[in-house]
């Protein structure tokens, strides 16, 4: 009997918590799921006031800045009154189309993609479309003619911003290492790009290094720190996101140097890096502003109206002068 | 009179303890449709069972593993580096066809099996450190033959092997399909399938009674490999490209699968069945979890209870008999 109870009591341990968790996904709506769907298929006449369903999956929600971006989407959509799932694409591209296939199995009205991986994920945009679901794609490219819309950044640009204000600020001879986003990733290739028209209008920088940390500070700490065993002649680091930049600072801290360091984001701990003078700037990338315009312009489109292919939101330069008006705004 | 009712007694604890798991999906399918009925539709299922297939295949491989009491930790390395050499292979510039490349990702995955079972069962290193090395090397060898970078532009007929459909149902779901009936056969009703059974059991027993026990364990880890590298083709095949760290931490999938299965780690106990439900309670969870918009952060919680949970269940059966 004991053997039976200790199996009962698992068993519904088990079916209670997937339970809850279906009750607890539920502070992101008004409705309850099955309410809508009943009430829906029973009266006609409610058919135009149906709330509009987005997906939207991003390559993480481990960062600061892709939580950003999922927060003010998550705001405009309640602003606009339109019912918005977020999932995690966990850094995995195959993972990514999943959801898009799950999303698209549920019936969304539109889908909003920030792909891991520029190649991978146009298959998914092909599913969408292909179910007649409108796409737009937010902060990361995919190759794809099928989007609806993009919203973004002009990452090319980012990467000229950051060396260019490497120039300006040590020289235009010098030697720097460069870390990397994942590789694949349209921030990585746009931003390396951007870093290349610098370089190619200064012949005197010399690349000492340069490899990829995957947007992660502590992968960016490792190759910093064997970079100084490696090199003594290191003058500048150009990392293309803050999380590696900052990792890369903590390694050269610790060595007791003094290295400058850039990145791009513009996420807290940055903001408060250039105002300690950490780093010597990063250049903000408007994360809030890109989901927020992402959510707007889906929506625009399912209604029917007309949008345009791209949306550039500015990246901005955050150096001391100005750091303390973007740590407001980054409330 | 005693001894009946003992006996009734009996079969109903090991119903729920053998059982227990099939009970489980069962009730988490009815209560996942309940909250959201599009779960069960046509297709959705398809969608399940095509995400599921490739963790499937790795939880079977894997299945042959635990049962001779080792383990695997390179097979989410060994899927990376398949489906790597696959799409160098597939890429249409190359004008080869699809099951050249396909070829070339199973003997890939083969090969690197063939490495585990001959580094642990001749040269006597243990199962973990042996495959946890190998998960380094492979995913080394992956980098290495890509440079990093994505290996996109693959054939088109390569690219049906993972996004295509026969009829209604996704091929990947065939290959597991067959894949399964296959390995059934070769455990249940073939001898093959006793000797593992039995050097898992007690391998010196194995020894003494005849068995080649060497070569048993060196081809657990073949038929591992080579499932790897089946899955890594398929992988590949579905995101269009070869990327360097695709199949990373696919291993605890299909460990967490085959345990939730009633596979013991410690070998000799376990049936395939088990892995099947295994493998579609956590493709049930994910994608359930998933449409009911469940956080990412709930699903990591809910997933490792589960395991948990499972190898309790498991524990009860064990401590019984």
């Amino acid at each position: 009997m004991k053997v039976l109870k200790k199996c009962i009591s698992m068993l519904l341990i088990t079916t209670m918590m997937v339970g809850l968790m279906g009750c607890s996904s539920n502070d992101k709506r008004v409705d309850n799921e099955s309410a809508t769907e009943q009430t829906a298929t029973a009266d006609a006449g409610k058919d135009t006031e149906k709330k509009i369903v987005l997906g939207m999956t991003l390559y993480s929600l481990k960062n600061e800045f892709t939580v950003r971006l999922a927060n003010a989407a998550t705001k405009k959509a309640e602003e606009l009154g339109v019912e918005l799932k977020i999932y995690d694409g966990n850094y995995d591209p195959s993972t990514q189309i999943n959801q898009i296939e799950t999303m698209i199995s549920d019936g969304v009205d539109g889908i909003i993609l920030n792909p891991q991986d520029a190649e991978a994920l146009s298959v998914g945009v092909d599913k969408a479309v292909e179910a007649g679901i409108p796409v737009v794609g937010v902060n990361t490219r995919v190759k794809s003619d099928k989007l609806t819309s993009y919203v973004g950044s002009q990452d090319v640009y980012a990467g000229e911003l950051e060396t260019q204000y490497m120039v300006d600020l040590i020289g235009t001879k010098f030697n720097a290492v460069i870390i990397e986003g994942p590789l694949g990733q349209s921030a990585q290739i746009e931003r390396r790009e951007g870093i290349q028209n610098i370089l190619d209008k200064n012949p005197d920088i010399k690349i000492l290094a340069e490899k990829t940390a995957n947007w992660s500070r502590s992968e960016a700490m490792t190759i910093m720190e064997n970079w100084l065993n490696a090199f003594d002649n290191i003058d500048a680091v150009i990392a293309e996101n803050d999380e590696m930049a900052l990792g890369a600072r903590e390694a050269i801290k610790a060595k007791g140097l003094d290295i400058p360091v850039i990145g791009v984001d513009g996420i807290t701990d940055a903001l408060n890096a250039v105002e300690s003078g950490d780093m010597v700037a990063s250049i903000f990338q408007d994360g809030a502003g890109q989901g927020s315009k992402a959510v707007e312009v889906l929506v625009k489109a399912i209604k029917g109206e007309t949008v345009d292919k791209e949306y550039w939101i500015d990246f901005e330069p955050v150096t001391k002068d100005n750091v303390a008006e973007f740590k407001l705004r980054a409330q | 009179m005693d001894t009946i009712r003992n006996t009734k007694k009996i079969n109903l604890k090991q119903i729920l303890s053998q059982y227990g798991t099939l009970f489980g999906l069962i009730a988490i399918v009815i209560i996942i449709s309940i909250i959201k009925p599009k779960f069960l539709s046509i297709d959705n299922i398809m969608n399940l069972l095509r995400q599921t297939s490739i963790n499937g295949l790795l939880a079977i491989g894997m299945t042959f593993v635990v049962l001779t009491g080792g383990i695997d930790l390179s097979v989410g390395s060994i899927v990376g580096a398949s489906g790597m050499f696959a799409a160098l292979v597939a890429k249409s510039e190359n004008n080869l066809p699809w099951y050249v490349a396909a070829l070339v990702g199973i003997s890939v995955g083969l090969l690197l099996g063939i490495l585990n079972g001959v580094i642990i069962s001749y040269l006597k290193v243990p199962a973990f450190i042996a495959t946890l090395g190998m998960l380094s090397i492979a995913r080394g060898i992956t980098y290495m033959a890509s440079d990093a970078r994505p290996v996109p532009g693959l054939s088109e007929d390569f690219l049906k092997i993972g996004g295509g459909n026969i009829g209604p149902i996704p091929i990947p779901v065939i290959i597991l399909v067959i894949v399964l009936v296959i390995c059934y056969i070769l455990l249940y009703r073939h001898r093959y399938g006793r000797y593992v059974f039995a050097t898992g059991g007690n391998a010196l027993a194995a020894r003494v009674s005849g068995i080649k026990v060497k070569k048993i364990v060196c081809s657990v880890y073949m038929i591992s490999g080579l499932l790897a590298g089946l899955a890594g083709v398929i992988l590949t095949s579905r995101v269009t490209s070869g990327l360097a760290q695709s199949g990373q931490n696919y291993e605890t999938d299909a460990i967490a699968a085959a345990v939730i299965g009633g596979n013991s780690l410690a070998g000799g106990r376990g049936r395939l069945w088990g892995t099947v439900v295994g493998f579609l309670i956590i493709g049930v969870m994910n994608n359930g979890l998933d449409m009911m918009a469940v956080s990412s952060y709930w699903q990591l919680v809910i997933k490792g209870s589960i395991i948990i949970i499972a190898v309790m269940l498991d524990s009860l059966n064990e401590a019984k008999s």
